[in-house]
């Protein structure tokens, strides 16, 4: 139903050749697609049209480097933004000096609070504190009941009086009764509500007021959509959260809610939820979220990888020495090498966004490679440097020998990679920018 | 003005209807362990279904009130909201939305000179994109009036706003009748966690004509029965269960056998919220979906996916999975009491085709109300 990020960029790109900078159009061209899949990915318009703006500025007159193709130069941008955004710390939970610390729930009817709650409480004990529910949630059938099953299932006690008293009195007794219990850690779980609903927002005040807490986590499904941004502010004004909950993040959501919020609030994501197992919860990782609301997979993984191997300065010698058809086998044991640091070649292809479908059944042999590699290392210095020095079957027969291979496989890397030298100077006098047969496969 | 309860339900057998559903249905055995039901029954709320069931024409029980005489505890809560009705809450629950929304789009109107202006539709794409109605749906609304502006000639902006309802009105119309025809009719109730599915099911047990049993097929999250069953004492309706943990098919065989035994009208099956990517979950819904199939040929007979209308882009994908899986009959738009617009509602009836049936404007029973689409329309891009 949707295409990636990375899909619409390479398209958007098609025929832009890896040198030179964008120009203003191709620019336009792929910011255009940037915001539509921004927009799918349900990040705010508002923010949307900002973040875009951001992108172009730098987008425009950018170099390319010779690491990446342009849209993957471009994506590069995007996701720094994005990481800028999001921030890149790991923001971990404080404890208060005077115990108990007090961290109240709150958020929207159905976004996972109560569950939160729960999940909260063990990964607490699991840092060595003992965590103490407090049952505020008098409105939901049975969320009480819901709240006990799972303090149950974990060991905690959970406090509760029933659906009459009024949430924040329940709230500070409840504390009280952790303190006194000498627990440590108190989680408030409150009911869920609507941010229009003005009684229960003030109501919300009221509990965050009694309850005095150490911090005040928003719980927000990864399926929200544009009023994220609403919700949110409300939240903020009501109830003043320090950082938020994303939710279900199991499922297939974008989660560019996420991305909406922390803009216009400035609170950090704090803890990530995903899975029914109440062990399921952690820190929020935001440079693992970047990649989910641009839907592309491991792209950035693989431009990360390709950018730490290639030393740009190193990169801009080997660009020009190839267009100039000077490219000997000793560069392309050297590129050989880099390619095989970035981890297996099926791997690798399979994180480019739109070649993971076509590469479906089709073999691809790291051994080659190896093969390859053999041969070349078999050559002498001299006959690396000269390739045609490899016209000789002698030379052939002695290479083939010292690398395990056929005089067949050897006479065939000699020829294709005459082809790619010759396709390369090609294209550094400006011609088509069509791929050679690489002399491996 | 609402769209009344009265003409919702459709009792009588349409044959087409009857010869199955668009699933695929297996009939392979399954282990299903014989029944340990727990009935949790109120007697004398139960008699006074039973009275209302005893009517051979149920319409009669229900005159031009409405729901009120099917719902006796939304009774008030309707009288008190007499002047506003349904669409009045809706348009107050989304006022603060419907302030920019409409704002924006008044605004963008009032400058509307001709169907030329490009700043002008990427205005209106902009609105309908900050309402969740998607990139698709709304490249595709927007260029529809694109063109019947021009040809037209439309240039005011009044007539424009026209329009946009007019065509978002012709998106959103579908099957809104609830098929409750046979005996007894079972709806199964679908849905990611925390879309609303047990809050919906006590809301709509108060309007079902009939006799209404309910199934608690949640046998996964904690006190979801005890949420079904304190709704099944509030409105008086019997409850089968089991223990938690349960097989939800299990459940679900017995309350069919329940229902059928019982000579209930309707049988409404409450099912564990499940994302819609975990495969072994879909795979235990369609199973649960077999099994009524199998005791009860040709039923589950309504199949409801609730959506929370504050869902962006993945109601789309939800919708889809869901359909494929258990056959989904329409869609009941759930807590459009926020700020949410609820847009996705537009893209899935435009792009899957599903009808939506039902929304739910707030949490009281009487805030549930047949799906309207020219009112949704309207509450959504209108100023009347």
């Amino acid at each position: 139903m949707f295409e990636t990020l990375g899909e619409r960029l390479n398209s958007a790109l098609d025929g832009v050749r890896s040198s030179g900078n964008l120009t203003e159009d191709q620019v336009k061209k792929v910011t255009r697609e940037i915001r539509l899949a921004l927009l799918e990915a349900d990040v705010n318009y508002a923010v949307v049209k900002d973040f875009v703006g951001k992108v172009r500025e730098r987008a425009t007159g950018a170099e390319v480097s010779r690491a990446l193709s342009p849209g993957q130069q471009v994506v590069k941008i995007v996701d720094e933004e994005l990481a800028n955004l999001m921030g890149a710390t790991v923001h971990k939970l404080s404890f208060a000096s005077r115990p108990p610390t007090v961290v109240l729930l709150a958020g929207l009817n159905g976004h996972g609070k109560t569950t939160a709650a729960g999940k909260l409480a063990l990964f607490v004990r699991k840092l060595g504190k003992s965590p103490y529910l407090v049952a505020c949630d008098t409105y939901r059938p049975a969320a009480i009941d819901q709240l006990k099953q799972i303090g149950r299932e974990l060991g905690v006690p959970v406090y509760d009086e029933g659906t009459e008293p009024p949430p924040e009195e329940i709230a500070e007794r409840g504390i009280r009764a952790a303190r006194d219990g000498g627990y440590d850690f108190v989680i408030v779980d409150t009911a869920g509500r609507q941010v229009v609903d003005m009684e229960m927002m003030e109501e919300l005040k009221r509990v965050r007021k009694a309850s005095r807490p150490h911090s005040v986590l928003l719980v927000l499904d990864v399926v929200t959509g544009q009023n994220a941004v609403e919700v949110a502010q409300a939240f903020q004004e009501y109830a003043d959260f320090d950082g938020m909950v994303l939710t279900k993040l199991d499922g297939d959501a974008r989660g560019g809610a996420a991305l909406s919020v922390v803009s216009v609030t400035g609170r950090p994501i704090r803890f990530a939820s995903e899975g029914e197992k109440l062990s399921e919860f952690d820190y929020f990782y935001p440079d693992r979220m970047s990649g989910r609301i641009l839907g592309m997979g491991d792209v950035l993984t693989l431009i990360e990888k390709a950018e730490e191997q290639m030393d740009r300065r190193e990169a801009e010698a080997q660009g020009k020495k190839l267009m100039s058809g000077k490219f000997d086998f000793e560069d392309f044991l050297r590129q050989m090498r880099m390619i095989k640091k970035m981890g297996p070649l099926s791997g690798l292809l399979e994180m480019i966004p739109g070649l993971g479908k076509q590469l479906q059944g089709v073999q691809i042999d790291d051994r080659q490679l190896g093969r390859v590699e053999a041969m070349v290392t078999s050559m002498t210095a001299r006959e690396r440097r000269n390739p045609k020095l490899l016209q000789n079957p002698s030379r052939v027969r002695r290479i083939a020998r010292g690398s395990g291979t056929t005089q067949r496989d050897v006479q065939q890397l000699v020829k294709q990679f005459g082809e790619m030298q010759k396709m390369m100077k090609k294209m550094g006098k400006g011609g088509v920018p069509k791929m050679p047969r690489m002399p491996f496969k | 003005m609402a769209r009344s309860w009265r003409n919702f339900f459709r009792r009588e057998t349409d044959p087409a209807q009857e010869s199955g559903s668009g699933v695929a249905t297996t009939t392979q055995d399954e282990e299903v362990p014989p029944a340990e039901e727990v009935l949790a029954r109120r007697d004398e709320t139960l008699a006074e279904g039973e009275e209302e069931a005893a009517g051979e024409v149920v319409e009669e029980t229900l005159p031009g009130q409405d729901a009120v005489e099917a719902a006796p505890d939304a009774a008030s809560a309707i009288e008190r909201q007499e002047s506003g009705g349904w669409f009045g809450r809706l348009r107050s629950g989304l006022k603060r939305s419907r302030e920019s929304v409409v704002g924006q789009l008044n605004a963008a109107v009032a400058e509307f000179r001709d169907a030329d202006d490009e700043e002008f539709w990427e205005m209106v794409e902009e609105i309908l994109i900050a309402s969740d109605v998607g990139v698709t749906t709304t490249a595709e609304l927007v260029r529809e009036l694109e063109q019947e502006a021009l040809e037209k000639n439309i240039t005011s902006g009044r007539e424009l706003r026209a329009l946009l309802v007019e065509h978002a009105t012709r998106m959103l119309e579908g099957q809104v009748e609830l098929d409750v025809s046979h005996r007894p009719t079972v709806i199964l109730m679908v849905g990611v966690n925390g879309t609303g599915k047990t809050t919906t099911i006590g809301k709509l047990v108060n309007f079902l004509p009939g006799s209404v049993m309910l199934a608690a097929g949640d046998t996964f999250r904690a006190a979801a029965i005890e949420q079904l069953q304190r709704w099944g004492e509030r409105t008086g309706a019997p409850v089968v269960a089991r223990q938690r943990g349960a097989d939800a098919a299990a459940v679900a065989h017995d309350a069919v056998e329940a229902a059928k035994r019982d000579g209930v009208d309707i049988l409404l099956v409450d099912t564990a919220g499940r994302l819609h990517n975990k495969v072994n979950l879909m795979a235990e819904l369609n199973k649960v979906r077999r099994v009524i199939d199998r005791q009860l040929p040709g039923a589950p007979h309504e199949v409801l996916l609730t959506i929370d209308a504050t869902t962006g882009q993945n109601g789309l994908r939800q919708a889809k999975m869901f359909d494929e899986v258990a056959g989904v009959t329409g869609v009941i738009l759930t807590k459009l009491d926020g700020t949410a617009k609820g847009g996705i509602a537009l893209a899935i009836a435009n792009e899957l085709g599903v009808p939506i049936k039902l929304i739910s404007v707030g949490e009281k029973a009487e805030d549930l109300h047949p799906f309207d689409a020219r009112e949704f329309a309207e509450a959504l891009f209108g100023d009347l």
